[in-house]
């Protein structure tokens, strides 16, 4: 706030060299810079719907939706390991119950959109065709699941001040473990439209989400295009976090907290920022993943079997890259579908798999780098010496 | 400057009888039946390069870690232009204007050599979660106004062209190097500097006694210098504090220190007649 007016007085030359230094043929200005910042968006849902549409082409016939629910688990799977990834790669904390804020994420979308059709349109089917008004709904409902799993995150992030290692890793345990017991508490799901419209507000507690049995009968929404539209939100979202500010600062922490702290770095704030988005973009996979095709929604989706699948993404793509972690979401998310005549072996191959790694290459697959820095002609992540050179002769004063 | 700080730091300085920017008030902790500072007092004057003496466990780091908020002490107060920072956290009393370097190099390895310093250097950057997550056109030049100080930062010690090599990667002497850069990019008013030449060889130790001037000149920092190295303490500073066993027992020019029975005796005659 305070370097307002200094800032406005010397913007001409400084979007100059902004622009100069990061893209040098993009328009300036005003409009130039927001389209910029909304471009990766736009690509992203431009490959989206690229995929939606042509998969089936690709693949026709029956082996179709086979595939595209491959590749649908894939996208939830990246999101997840990504997300995590920013508490365990990224700030160096150790959560093992980034599943419980998927499956609470993922009831409270399919609460919303069940109930929600039943209310409007007096069914829990699918209602509009490809981003007809049942979709948005859906959407809607996701991103609502995602803002009650960040305040969870919030939540658990705040023993993270206070414990370390093992013993933060025992207490987001603890959060799955305790998300799945009460998710088996929940009462019966109400079945017709007539029945919910009879019931009071009383029915509502506790909330009718199946128990036990799991959430039946969720209007199966997801599709390529939203998945992979929300990862590329995700995407994009850990990508500038990792490039910014925040995200040196969350590095930081990972590194050294003391030196952190003596730093300036609020070490509390960075821990439970990272908790509250990793917690955000679980909870919008899990509404993802909750009106999926073929899931049944159920308690035992939080607890720490689930969890431990992502933690092994993370550790497996490396410490804080995004790109590792995305290639061994995919990877092991793909590999078991292709091993499936070797299913009784699959758990050890996993387990060889994971010990090797350890092994070899206990850093992860990229280690703390991303898949560009492994090219020979590395593309600099910061500005090139020109720039460099100019910004020195331009203001001595350090201070 | 109001009116009103004016007047309570005139009242100070009547008050301590000098102009200290740093005015540390008998502090003392204890841990468990350790008394490990008792009643350490101090009034580093602005742009001051005063040194911190004793032998190993005489509470030299404590008091750092006392001042910069890792440990909160027992009793005293601490006053930075008499903004009292007590029972601060440590990044609060950074922002403030104290800065350290740390005796074991605490680097952020897996970070490259800029954007160590420019970690240090966003600790007054205000922008927020969505401003970032959006690259809005005040946190871009925010951004770039932090990397350019940064490289000014560097170019003057010399570390421009490992800008991008990552931290772990720099030589030992390089690292001693880039830790006081990365204090000074936070912009302190009194930088504490623990043990710097430590693990140096003669020549380096030369540079670094003209470096450790040149930084408090150029930078107008108060300069708190922990060392054990003889020649470079009493070549350099103005005042010098010799702490045994958590007291402090005699402060002076080099010369009065070195003359003087205790600190002689806390040293056992060694370093100090050839200093």
């Amino acid at each position: 706030m305070t370097r307002t007016p200094d800032s406005r007085r010397s913007n001409g030359s400084a979007s100059h060299a902004a622009v100069t230094g990061s893209a040098s043929d993009s328009p300036s200005g005003f409009l130039g810079n927001t389209l910029m910042g909304l471009m990766p968006f736009a690509v992203g849902i431009l490959l989206a719907s690229l995929l939606h549409f042509g998969l089936p082409h690709v693949i026709p016939g029956r082996a179709g939706p086979y595939y595209s629910r491959i590749v649908t688990d894939i996208g939830i799977a990246i999101i997840m390991a990504v997300s995590l990834n920013i508490v365990n790669g990224m700030t160096g904390q150790f959560s093992i119950g980034h599943a419980g804020f998927m499956t609470l994420g993922g009831y409270m979308a399919a609460f919303m959109s069940y109930y929600g059709s039943m209310y409007l349109w007096g069914s829990a089917e699918t209602h509009g065709g490809f981003l007809g008004s049942g979709e948005w709904l859906f959407v809607l409902s996701c991103i609502v699941g995602g803002f009650l799993a960040a305040g969870a995150g919030y939540v658990v992030g705040l023993p993270s001040l206070r414990l370390r290692g093992d013993y933060l890793a025992i207490v987001t345990l603890g959060f799955g473990e305790i998300i799945r017991v009460i998710l088996q508490q929940t009462g019966k799901v109400i079945d017709s439209a007539e029945a919910l419209k009879a019931g009071g507000l009383s029915q509502m507690i506790p909330p009718p989400v199946g128990g036990a049995l799991g959430f039946d009968d969720v209007p199966k929404y997801t599709n390529l295009f939203w998945v992979y539209t929300i990862l590329t939100v995700t995407l994009v979202v850990a990508y500038r976090l990792k490039r910014s500010g925040l995200g040196r600062a969350m590095i930081s922490v990972r590194e050294d907290e003391i030196a952190a702290q003596a730093m300036g770095v609020n070490i509390a704030r960075q821990k439970v920022l990272a908790f509250v988005i990793a917690a955000f973009f679980a909870g919008v996979a899990g509404g993802l993943f909750a009106h999926e095709r073929g899931v049944i929604l159920s308690p035992k989706d939080a607890g720490f079997q689930r969890s431990f699948d992502y933690v092994i993404m993370t550790v497996l793509g490396g410490r804080g890259s995004i790109t590792g972690v995305m290639l061994a979401a995919g990877l092991l998310t793909a590999l078991p579908e292709f091993l499936r005549e070797f299913e009784q072996y699959r758990l050890i191959v996993y387990a060889l798999l994971l010990i090797i790694m350890m092994l070899v290459r206990p850093q992860g697959l990229l280690g703390i780098q991303e898949i560009w820095d492994l090219w020979p002609c590395r593309r600099s992540t910061s500005l090139p010496s020109s720039t460099v050179a100019t910004s020195a002769t331009s203001s001595p004063e350090a201070r | 400057m109001t009116k009103p700080p004016a007047i309570t730091t005139a009242e100070k300085k009547t008050a301590t009888g000098s102009e200290a920017l740093l005015d540390i008030n008998s502090i003392g902790i204890s841990f468990g039946g350790l008394k490990a500072v008792q009643n350490f007092s101090l009034q580093l004057p602005a742009a001051g390069l005063f040194g911190l003496i004793g032998p190993n466990g005489a509470g030299k780091t404590t008091i750092f870690n006392l001042l910069t908020g890792v440990y909160q002490p027992d009793c005293g107060e601490v006053h930075l232009a008499s903004q009292r920072l007590f029972k601060r956290p440590p990044h609060e009393i950074t922002a403030a204007g104290i800065a350290r370097t740390f005796q074991n190099i605490r680097l952020f390895p897996n970070l490259s050599v800029l954007d160590n310093v420019r970690l240090a250097g966003q600790l007054h950057n205000r922008h927020g979660l969505l401003s970032t997550l959006l690259r809005t056109r005040g946190y871009r030049f925010e951004e770039h106004l932090l990397q350019e100080r940064a490289f000014n930062l560097l170019e003057i010690f010399d570390l421009q062209d490992r800008a991008h090599e990552l931290a772990s990667h720099l030589s030992y002497g390089h690292q001693r190097k880039l830790e006081i850069v990365r204090a000074l990019a936070t912009n302190p008013q009194v930088l504490l500097l623990d043990e710097p030449a430590a693990g140096l060889n003669p020549q380096e130790k030369k540079l670094l006694a003209l470096s450790i001037q040149q930084i408090r000149d150029r930078f107008q920092v108060a300069v708190l210098l922990i060392e054990h190295d003889m020649p470079l303490v009493m070549e350099i500073c103005e005042q010098i504090i010799v702490l045994d066993h958590g007291m402090t027992i005699c402060r002076g020019t080099p010369l009065e220190v070195q003359n003087d029975e205790r600190v002689i005796a806390a040293y056992l005659g060694s370093g100090l007649t050839d200093g």
